[in-house]
């Protein structure tokens, strides 16, 4: 077999030409950024105005990089509030993507129906920016946490169940047709053999929605749907840029326990 | 007993991996089936708990058609048909114990397997399972830390979890290396002997074949184009199998010393 291949070598196929698909695309892009910028087509972008204004940047600035630790006590129940809408909007939000995340998979749908359908509801949630939510529901809800809360529930949903239905395209499916020739049912399978698979992801996509639930706290009191955002807005309001720069500081901290939460809870789940 | 009747598949796109096949296997026999790749071995196998669907014919396992089963019919026959797969198809996260809980399934509940709790009795057959193969102290250890071979006696013991009266394997050694091919094939010959499992290998090794095939069903392009003892099938026999004369790669011995 080697030997007759040595004798009479396979002719090497020739050199595919160059895809143009590339250098067009970078050309395409960069027009469409001239476009976007130039000051005849576009937003007229003036990085002069930059500079001009930094002066009363630095004031702030400098407020906000001495933040006054006494205010403490009185951010207390707004940032109570903020981890609280956080934590609820996070754990009902997930809740919910898990099974939304199984029927918009390829690999776990029942049926295409279904999967179209899923897939579509997912995406015009997604569709929405969890500002938007949080204006829509204060104003049928009235302003309070459980517009905010209302709104991040659907931005999580939206967001998990497409992380998570593209990580289950992607599972190993040897697994799925053991359980299957096994004679489970398809909900035993998906529990099985798929959930396991795909949890660690789950547990890490999960925890980083709720960072990002944190920080959307703070535009969401801009409309009125409670957390730290309300009180955030008061104090630039205010100009108190040291209570400001405190907030900061806050939700900083927060984020950064968070993530260290995330990385010990993956360490031990992979 | 399962019968094939004129069973046919072609799949999307024309191709017909099986051609009008009239086979009967009764209870209790270990079949070995050889071919090249691509004759068909694959569909023959998965026609018999229907994870492919025939296109013609009918197939039928105890009487009981499987092309015509659907949903908890079809179920309840592939929880009498233990698989065994080449690349051993366990979830590598999770505990050998649970993968062979996997084979319990069938018998369970669907909020018990929702809750991740299985009867005991469930727990005491995997068990026993996981002994019969012999790594029952693995019983607590991830998937993933397991040798091919560890791995694949999983997958035998996932299989006779389900307490089946037929096994079936495709290419269950090939990715193992000789020795540890060897023991696995002296598994599966055990459990159709002590327990009287029918049991149906895919094999690509022809000593393997005649070492452990009670019967040798030979296929080529979707055809049956030998059935008989494997005393009886000799070189021209799989010479006429192949539709080629043999190679180095088509025996293990010769494979594993070059
Ligand atoms: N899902 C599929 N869709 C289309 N064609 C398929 C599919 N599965 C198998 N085939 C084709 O059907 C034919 C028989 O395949 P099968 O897997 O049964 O062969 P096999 O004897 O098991 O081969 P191997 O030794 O390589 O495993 C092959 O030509 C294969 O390409
Ligand atoms: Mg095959």
């Amino acid at each position: 077999m080697t030997s007759a291949s040595l004798a009479r070598p396979a002719e090497r196929p020739r050199k595919p030409p160059r895809s143009l698909l590339g250098p067009a695309g970078i050309a395409a892009f960069l027009l469409i950024t001239y476009w976007a910028v130039s000051s005849e087509f576009g937003i007229g972008l003036d990085l002069g105005a930059i500079v001009k204004d930094l002066d009363r940047g630095q004031v702030i600035l400098a407020d906000v990089l001495r933040p006054d630790f006494g205010f403490f006590e009185r951010t207390i129940p707004a940032m109570l509030e903020t981890i609280q809408m956080a934590i609820i909007a996070t754990a009902i939000g997930c809740g919910i993507a898990l099974p939304a995340a199984f029927l918009a998979s390829r690999v776990t749908a029942p049926n295409a129906f279904v999967l179209r359908v899923d897939r579509g509801v997912l995406n015009v949630i997604r569709a929405l920016p969890d500002l938007l939510y949080a204006m829509i529901f204060v104003a049928a809800l009235s302003i309070g946490p459980l517009a905010g809360i209302m709104a991040l529930i659907l931005f999580n949903l939206g967001v998990i169940a497409k992380l998570l239905s593209e990580t289950i395209d992607g599972v190993d499916t040897g697994p799925i047709e053991a359980a299957r020739a096994a004679g489970a049912a398809r909900v035993q399978t998906i529990r099985t053999a798929v959930y396991p698979q795909v949890l660690p992801n789950y547990v890490a996509f999960s925890l980083y929605v709720l960072e990002l639930n944190i920080r959307a706290s703070t535009v969401l009191g801009l409309v009125g749907a409670g957390g730290i955002g309300r009180l955030l807005n008061l104090q630039i309001g205010f100009g108190n840029y040291d209570n400001v720069g405190f907030i900061i500081l806050e939700l900083f901290l927060l984020v950064f326990a968070i993530e260290l939460l995330s990385i010990s809870l993956r360490r031990r789940l992979v | 007993m399962i019968d094939f009747k004129n069973a046919s598949v072609t799949y999307p796109g024309g191709v017909h991996a099986l051609r009008d096949l009239t086979l009967q296997i009764p209870d209790g026999e270990m079949v070995v089936i050889v071919g090249l790749s691509g004759a068909g071995k694959s569909t023959l196998i998965r026609a018999i708990n229907g994870l492919v669907p025939l296109t013609g014919g009918d197939v039928t396992v105890d009487g009981k058609s499987v092309a015509k089963a659907r949903g908890g019919e079809l179920r309840r026959i592939r929880s009498r048909i233990g698989m065994i797969f080449q690349t051993f198809n366990l979830v590598k996260r999770t505990t050998v114990l649970n993968n062979v809980l996997m084979g319990r399934l069938h018998a369970t509940p669907t909020w018990r397997s929702l809750v991740g709790r299985y009867r005991p009795g469930d727990v005491e057959i995997a068990m026993r399972a996981l002994e019969r193969v012999g790594i029952v102290e693995k019983a607590y250890v991830r998937a993933a830390n397991l040798s091919g071979g560890q791995q694949q006696r999983v997958g035998i013991a996932r299989a006779l979890a389900q307490e089946p009266k037929i096994i079936l394997a495709d290419e269950p050694v090939a990715s193992l290396d000789p020795p540890t091919s060897h023991m696995v094939m002296r598994d599966l010959q055990r459990i159709n002997r002590e327990l009287g499992i029918t049991t149906i290998v895919n094999l690509h090794f022809l000593d393997l074949a005649k070492v452990y095939g009670d019967r040798i069903i030979g296929m080529r392009d979707g055809q049956l184009v030998y059935d008989g003892s494997g005393a009886q099938a000799d070189e021209n026999v799989f010479r006429d199998i192949y539709g080629r004369s043999l190679t180095a790669d088509d025996v293990l011995e010769a494979a594993a010393t070059r």
